[in-house]
């Protein structure tokens, strides 16, 4: 079994090798490039094999490997029947997660055994000159190092390999408690190739030097912002090498800044080597984001509620309605409302539903289907539903006569007209890519005099006039709602079952699109055009809507949903003039508020 | 033998008429419902574990529905008979209480637990706050058109502990 367990290791230590000499030309593309292929950013060559790595994942991996290697491989053979009796055995394509388990489960303190560096001057290793220093400062008391790992995660080991050592195999308390990680160079990949090497010639050194983390981090912060103002100013080098101090220091923090730092650094990169955007035309993967988005974090099922509530007080009295909905997606909005509508004293209204979606790529009608979903629902509960469908690929194509045609709208037996609401959740900022587009769009809404339009958008600043301004802002946003989806659930990764750990690692993926859309995008591209609550208000207001203010039923019920979320006091549910805004901690994520037509916009119609 | 039991029984209920009177309550199954409607969900999912005629009866809709009605805050005085027939059509109370309620109270009580920080107004569960999660955890589970395989729903999984396997 031991054998198996280093084939393994070796196969999986293979393909860094193979992928290290392109990649030793110390160019980020190739990293980038298997970025492209899967959205999950998967390295698309150990997929080929069947494991499934993230590139940014990859040192780690690598370095895991290396560590279940030494333990495996220890003269303690008690581990071994204990493995193979005990373990529950995870799914070995996922390589990240099993050799997780798997050095948890041997519960390996990491090696630490000091060696003379100059191993890795002899490695010849074109691109190690940032190598060279930190072994040349070998003493493990030196300070002045910048590459530095956290004592928190066992797991951080960095290796070097020493010809002229040998086995090391023993586990020994280590003679000093500071460590000195000796990764070799900026690219992950190359320090996988190290690591790889390390394998085959199954000898170890572990000298590794520990600093403060929260050093790091500032590092890391200052060194993005740093690199975006280089870019802003067109100095396209001296980004590029503050990029590869980025990822050194990146691939020494931990959860969410990690991840952070990753999708910002990968998005830089993109802008600077002007590589094609990620491709816009995937619905299909993007509406499966969206969904896990959608199960991971409390974000959108509070717009859904609060806007939901807002919707049904607005309703009351009418006994036909209509929504219309500018982004369907899954419906997931929707069983709510019919479920409250269902309730409601007076009993339901007769409810129709036009739902608008983008063209999907393989010609299935994804809309009619969810159409027909809901349409399940609603007659096992009881209302008489109506749906319709509406492809459009942007929502300027949107005539509202289209929306309310054929017999306009509906009367029912007493001659009133049917109440009209427009729900429209973090679909807005997308028109502000195309000049025009928006006060098309306003204007539509307006000539179908709805009574109510709730909308909902992500509270941030990512639309400032230069480049610098954005991706400051987005930092900061991004970093606080990485925080929260990792912080927001039960007891942190531990105890997530992995279910929850697959949803955050799609809901990730899902942010990071945005990220990269933020950063590495321009012009008509840039679609993730978010604005404060502010200006949103002032554009409303512009368009001749005025503010419908959003009740305390729907602040209750927000609140009462956050508290069934286990990061609880994370979370935070305000209300600002009339909008509800959930964040976490203080800063707001995302804002919900609600409009109808204002009095002066009548005579235009 | 029977004939000659009933006698004997009613011998000693004559004669021990000041005392207590015996009743099985098992012979009278409605009574039965309506004490196991007055515990709570877990103590009702136990009484079901002891015999066949309490594992029937705590099964019946009316004892979780009444269960469900005791531990949620009913917002307004909505009208029962449609309340049931909605949630009857989403699955039932049992399945309410299983899937959305029980897990809710379980959620708050370990917050409650960690400290009096949370807000007055969110530490209990509204039964309109219930019945949308429970909707939208029906609406999941519809099958897509063509039977083309769904993902398993995941819109509770926020709400579930997860298991200690240390």
């Amino acid at each position: 079994m031991k054998r198996e367990h280093e084939d393994a290791g070796r196969m999986g230590g293979d393909d860094p090798m193979n992928m290290g000499p392109e990649i030793a030309k110390g160019k980020m593309v190739p990293v980038m490039r298997t970025g492209d292929e899967m959205e999950c950013g998967v390295d698309e060559l150990l997929a080929a094999l069947g494991y499934k790595v993230r590139a940014s994942d990859m040192a780690d991996v690598a370095q895991k490997l290396a560590q279940l290697e030494v333990a495996m491989s220890s003269d303690d053979a008690s581990h071994l029947p204990q493995i193979a009796a005990d373990t529950v055995h995870y799914d070995p394509s996922d390589l990240y997660a099993w050799l997780d388990s798997m050095l948890s489960e041997l519960n390996a303190p990491p090696c630490a055994q000091l060696l003379p560096p100059t191993a890795t001057a002899s490695r010849g290793n074109g691109h190690s000159s940032t190598a060279a220093k930190p072994s040349a400062a070998a003493p493990p008391r030196a300070s002045a190092l910048h590459d530095f790992k956290p004592v928190v995660s066992a797991a951080s080991v960095g290796r070097v390999v020493c010809d002229t050592e040998q086995q090391s195999e023993k586990i020994l308390s280590p003679r000093d408690p500071k460590r000195m990680r000796t990764c070799s160079s900026s690219s992950s990949s190359s320090s996988a190739k190290e690591v790889a090497s390390s394998l085959k010639s199954a000898t170890e050194a572990l000298p590794v030097v520990v600093v403060d983390t929260q050093e790091t981090g500032v590092r890391l912060v200052h060194a993005l912002l740093a690199s975006a103002e280089a870019v802003q100013q067109e100095n396209l080098k001296a980004a590029d090498a503050l990029l590869k101090q980025i990822s050194m220091l990146a691939a020494s923090q931990s959860g969410p800044m990690r991840k952070v730092a990753g999708y910002f650094a990968e998005a830089l990169a993109r802008r600077i080597y002007r590589h094609s955007p990620l491709p816009q035309a995937d619905r299909v993967a993007l509406d499966l984001l969206h969904s896990h988005f959608y199960e991971s974090a409390p974000y959108l099922k509070f717009a859904h509620f609060t806007a939901n509530q807002a919707i049904l007080e607005a309703f009351t009295g009418f006994r036909q309605v209509h929504v219309i909905d500018f982004g369907l997606k899954q419906g997931m909005q929707w069983p709510a409302l019919l479920q409250a509508l269902a309730l409601r004293p007076g009993g339901p209204p007769s409810f129709r539903l036009t739902g608008i979606g983008p063209p999907q790529p393989d010609n299935s009608d994804a809309l009619q289907e969810v159409g027909w979903k809901l349409s399940m629902l609603a007659e096992s509960i009881g209302i008489d539903f109506h749906f319709r469908g509406f492809v459009a690929s942007s929502l300027a194509d949107l005539e509202p006569q289209m929306l309310l045609e054929p017999e306009g709208k509906r009367r029912d037996r007493d001659g009133v007209e049917e109440a009209v609401a427009v729900n429209s959740v973090m679909e807005l900022h997308q028109l502000l890519a195309r000049p025009g587009a928006m006060e098309k769009v306003l204007g539509t809404v307006r000539a179908l005099r709805p009574r109510i339009v709730t909308v909902v958008e992500e509270e941030a600043n990512h639309n400032g006039r230069t480049f610098l301004e954005r991706f400051t802002e987005a930092l900061h946003y991004y970093s606080s709602m990485f925080d929260s989806l990792e912080n927001g659930g039960d007891s942190g990764a531990d105890g997530e079952l992995e279910e929850q750990q697959r949803h955050r690692a799609m809901a990730d993926a899902y942010l990071g699109r945005q990220i990269c859309n933020v950063v590495a995008s321009e012009g008509t591209d840039r679609t993730e055009r978010h604005e404060t609550l502010g200006r949103w208000r002032g554009r409303m207001a512009q368009a001749g809507f005025e503010p419908v203010h959003l009740g305390s039923n729907a602040f209750k019920q927000a609140s009462m949903l956050l508290a069934l979320y286990a990061g609880g006091d994370g979370f935070r549910v305000e209300e600002a003039e009339g909008c509800l805004t959930l964040g976490w901690h203080t800063r707001p994520l995302i804002a919900t508020s609600a409009w109808r037509v204002g009095p002066a916009a009548d005579f235009a119609l | 033998m029977m004939m000659l039991l009933l006698p004997h029984r009613e011998e000693e209920e004559e004669g021990g008429a000041a005392g207590r009177r015996r009743f099985p309550i098992n012979d009278n199954a409605d009574l039965l419902a309506e004490v196991l409607g007055r515990l709570d969900g877990r103590s009702l999912a136990v009484a079901g574990c002891v015999c066949r005629l309490w594992s029937a009866v705590g099964r019946r809709e009316a004892v979780w529905e009444a269960v469900c009605h005791r531990h949620v805050a009913v917002g307004r005085a909505g009208a029962a008979g449609g309340t049931r027939s909605v949630v009857a059509a989403l699955g039932g109370y049992r399945r309410l209480y299983r899937l959305c309620i029980g897990p809710a109270l379980d959620r708050l009580a370990g917050v409650r637990r960690q400290g009096p920080a949370v807000s007055s107004a969110a530490r209990h569960v509204s039964l309109s706050l219930a019945l949308s999660l429970f909707s939208i955890d029906c609406y999941e589970r519809l099958g897509g058109v063509g039977g083309r395989q769904q993902q398993p729903p995941a819109s509770l999984l926020f709400l579930c502990k997860p298991v200690d396997v240390s």
